[in-house]
């Protein structure tokens, strides 16, 4: 059950001078259980705050964000985040970085290695389970964040930016096996981008954003049915559907 | 590789070339030796040595040497013997008052001086903790005393006299070489059982309440040298007339000391800024005697020798000859 | 790994070879030039010093006791060090209180702190070891604080996301390790810095023993060859310390962070 309702967000923090700046204004949102959102809109517009916010880092000023009829108070382990920067433990193995949460909670020695190996085989790098994060490349560490944020099984899995450091094929390569994951586990994921391309490709549905104040513009419907071609022309059309509005401002309705 | 075999050459080839010590080069003195322009004079802050402070503060080192082409009289402090001689090796000093052990050591290792005059005999102190019951040497067993480094003189009486009374000062004492203002300190602090020191320290103990004085110095060793007037063979070797005027303005201090013991209690307080109080108290209680003649010396001096080559802490036998010029010195 | 080898091989034979120089040099300069044992033993005299102090069995005594004192030091530098900078780094508003203090006591010599060691502790081996702890602690509490106040925020909030909350287990499972290269690299600068007091913790007087008790002894008596000696081990020991820490702890308890960059 992975329903998350978004209602009349407000945040805004002071600025040196005194005033306020307005960072999200009655931002409201909801997603529903199994869905893949994407939350696309360039840098200021505030998509990186609401999602501190429903993961429960930041509190808003107004406003609430409930999931599964619960607001969220804290960062709870129903909710797994992937963040931008490189966020393993560096000094933990691939295996031990994915057992955490799991350590966390007290689950047994033996099942906790079980159940982390059943994500490290998800995300295909069984061969380095006793690696460290600095053995690896850029995109297989981002692959293990994600293990260890599937490892608690959450409803809820929260994505930032997580391929923007990757290159191009790379990222491809992780878009698709992000699917396959999201095929079988069945999740609700919130993800932010600044690609129009990575969010198309991705999402069920895409809300953009935009800044000053930050509010979402509009949400774009994607049925294509996956996976989807990049290189078709409906693939196409919709990215020009989504850079044209970007490009304008969100002035076009 | 050839660099390698190359210095294993040179280390062998010159192992053992290092003059063994005691032995110095003699410089070669010209038709006229260069003239002294500065004459740096050692001292230690002791009541021992009054008469190298009155002369100072008064300006008689500077004004008796300056017909003798001395510009400049100049003194350099040090918390005991064995630093001041250290300085003296190395070409710092060109006279110097000091425990007549720690001269001894430093002749020993090659420091080209010699005794000239004495400067004072006895005058330490041995100051235990109020605590203790004192009743002889005895009663230091189990103890620690606190004193100069080894190889000085306190060091080297207290180690004699607590041999004589059956007491092993290696097995049955702690002696403990600090110098004495942490000797004074730890006292102070009651952490400490017993210090050695020369005067004025142990009025300092006395007078804060926290020590009394059990033993004078000169009854563990009766006459015994303590400091002497010590200068550098290249002074003696060209400038004889130099040291000869040392001495006398030395013996003109002395005998001002002893005609007008408050004001010369003064000059020293203020020198070393030690109180007055504790300076005055030490002049009336210490046993100490300010003696310049170096004949008188000779025996206790070269008795030192042996006991310090007994112990193991000069390598060889010193002669009268090494460690005195007695030429200088003329009963007025 | 053979290209590896092949180098170590060659900087170690380097390393001997410019030792093997200097000592020539050395010798050289102290048999030919100067000539004056007192101004500078030659190698040739400080190794008769050395076997003649072996022989006298001292030098044993000597080690165990500096050994002790040592330890004294740094044990109570890493009690006193860590938990202080495990706090301030953790706790902005006591780090802002504590900071100035440390700043002050800081540039204060641990030389000069030896009237109050005596006052306070006497002379006792504890005294010995004190001033060995003003040395070391510094670098221990300012490494451990900086190190906890580098850990990266996305380590913290990527805990608190598995489920890993409260404070007190923050610390210990992602804090302490994050900032154990810092905490390490402390340690280490203090190891060094307190071994480095030795000679001024045994300066005063509170044992008849140890390695710069002994220099001091030898210094009264003029002896500048077994100055040497003593100058030496320490020296040595010194770098037996760092070995240890460059070759074992990093090797065993900060391997992770060799990546890429071998």
């Amino acid at each position: 059950m992975g329903d998350l309702v978004i209602k009349d967000l407000n945040q805004s923090f002071a600025r040196e001078d005194g005033s306020r700046l307005v960072v999200l204004e009655n931002l409201n949102l909801d997603v529903k259980d199994k869905e893949f959102v994407c939350i696309l809109g360039s840098s200021g517009c505030g998509k990186t705050t609401l999602l501190r916010m429903i993961a429960g880092l930041d509190t808003s000023e107004s406003g609430s964000i409930a999931l599964d009829g619960r607001e969220i108070k804290g960062p709870n382990p129903k909710i797994g985040m992937v963040f931008q920067e490189y966020s393993l433990f560096p000094w933990r193995t691939v295996i031990d970085n994915i057992a955490f949460g799991l350590e966390m909670q007290g689950v047994p020695r033996e099942k906790r290695y079980t159940v982390a190996e059943q994500y490290l085989n998800l995300v295909n790098l069984s061969q380095f389970r006793d690696s460290f994060p600095s053995e690896l490349s850029g995109g297989m560490r981002q692959r293990v964040a994600v293990a260890r944020a599937l490892a608690l099984d959450p409803v809820l899995l929260l994505m930032d930016e997580p391929f923007g450091a990757l290159d191009a094929q790379t990222r491809n390569k992780l878009q698709h096996e992000l699917l396959e994951i999201w095929e079988k586990t069945k999740k609700t994921v919130v993800f932010i981008t600044h690609s129009v391309d990575e969010a198309v490709f991705l999402a069920d549905r895409i809300v953009v954003m935009t800044p000053r104040p930050g509010r979402i513009c509009r949400i774009f419907e994607i049925t294509l049915p996956r996976p989807r071609d990049r290189t078709s022309t409906e693939f196409a059309g919709l990215r020009r559907d989504v850079l044209d509005l970007i490009n304008q401002h969100c002035s076009i309705q | 590789m050839a660099i390698a075999s190359l210095a294993v050459v040179l280390l062998l080839i010159t192992a053992g070339c290092t003059q063994p010590a005691g032995t110095t080069t003699t410089p070669a003195t010209g038709a006229a030796a260069a003239p002294v322009k500065e004459l740096v004079i050692g001292y230690q802050p002791s009541t021992h040595q009054m008469a190298f402070v009155t002369a100072m503060e008064k300006g008689w080192w500077a004004e008796d040497l300056a017909p003798l082409g001395v510009k400049k009289v100049s003194d350099k402090v040090f918390p005991s013997g064995p630093s001041e001689m250290a300085a003296m090796q190395a070409g710092d000093l060109d006279v110097a008052y000091v425990g007549s052990a720690p001269f001894l050591t430093a002749l020993g290792t090659g420091l080209d001086a010699k005794i000239v005059a004495g400067v004072n005999t006895q005058g330490s102190d041995l100051v235990v903790a109020n605590s203790i019951d004192y009743t002889g040497p005895e009663s230091l067993k189990g103890k620690t005393i606190g004193t100069f480094a080894v190889g000085s003189i306190q060091d080297t009486i207290l180690r004699d006299w607590l041999k004589k009374n059956n007491v092993d000062p290696d097995k049955d004492v702690t002696i403990a070489p600090m110098s004495p203002g942490d000797a004074v300190t730890a006292i102070l602090a009651s952490k400490i059982d017993a210090v050695f020191l020369p005067a004025p320290s142990p009025s300092v103990v006395v007078n804060q309440g926290k020590g009394k004085i059990v033993v004078h110095s000169g009854e563990m060793y009766p006459n015994h040298t303590c400091c002497v007037l010590v200068v550098s063979g290249e002074l003696i070797r060209e400038h004889p007339e130099i040291v000869k005027q040392i001495i006398a303005t030395n013996d003109k201090a002395v005998a001002w000391n002893q005609a007008n013991l408050d004001e010369a209690a003064v000059i020293y307080a203020n020198k070393t800024s030690a109180k007055l109080e504790d300076v005055k108290s030490s002049l009336a209680e210490w046993d100490g005697n300010w003696a310049s003649d170096p004949n008188l010396i000779v025996d206790p001096v070269l008795d030192y020798a042996k006991i310090q080559y007994d112990l193991g802490y000069i390598k060889k036998q010193l002669t009268k000859d090494e460690i005195f010029d007695l030429s200088f010195y003329q009963t007025s | 790994m053979g290209r590896h080898a092949e180098k170590n091989g060659r900087d170690w034979r380097l390393g001997a070879l410019a030792i093997l120089v200097a000592l020539a040099a050395w010798q050289f300069i102290a048999a030919v030039i100067i000539r004056y044992p007192f101004i500078l033993p030659a190698p040739t005299d400080v190794a008769s010093a050395f076997f003649s102090l072996v022989g006298k069995g001292d030098i044993f005594v000597d080690l165990g006791t500096s050994l002790v004192h040592f330890a004294i030091g740094l044990g109570l530098a890493l009690l006193v060090g860590i938990p202080m900078g495990i706090i301030m780094g953790w706790n902005r508003r006591i780090e802002a209180v504590v900071d100035p203090l440390i700043e002050l006591l800081r540039p204060i010599p641990p030389l000069a702190w030896i009237p109050f060691a005596i006052i306070w502790f006497g002379l006792t081996t504890f005294s010995a070891g004190f001033i060995i702890f003003i040395g070391a602690v510094f670098p221990i509490i300012i490494n451990t604080y900086s190190g906890f106040r580098g850990v990266p925020r996305v380590f913290v909030e990527a805990g608190k996301m598995l489920g890993c909350t409260k404070d007190r287990d923050l610390v210990r499972y992602i804090a302490l390790p994050a900032a154990l290269p810092s905490v390490a690299a402390g340690i280490r600068i203090a190891t060094g810095v307190g071994w480095m007091c030795l000679v001024a913790a045994e300066l005063f007087g509170v044992s008849n023993y140890g390695l710069g008790q002994k220099l001091w002894f030898y210094y009264s008596l003029h002896q500048m060859d077994s100055v040497v000696v003593y100058m030496i081990l320490l020296g040595l020991i010194g770098l037996a310390f760092d070995m240890v820490f460059r070759h074992y702890v990093d090797k065993k308890f900060l391997k992770w962070r060799t990546g890429e960059v071998a």
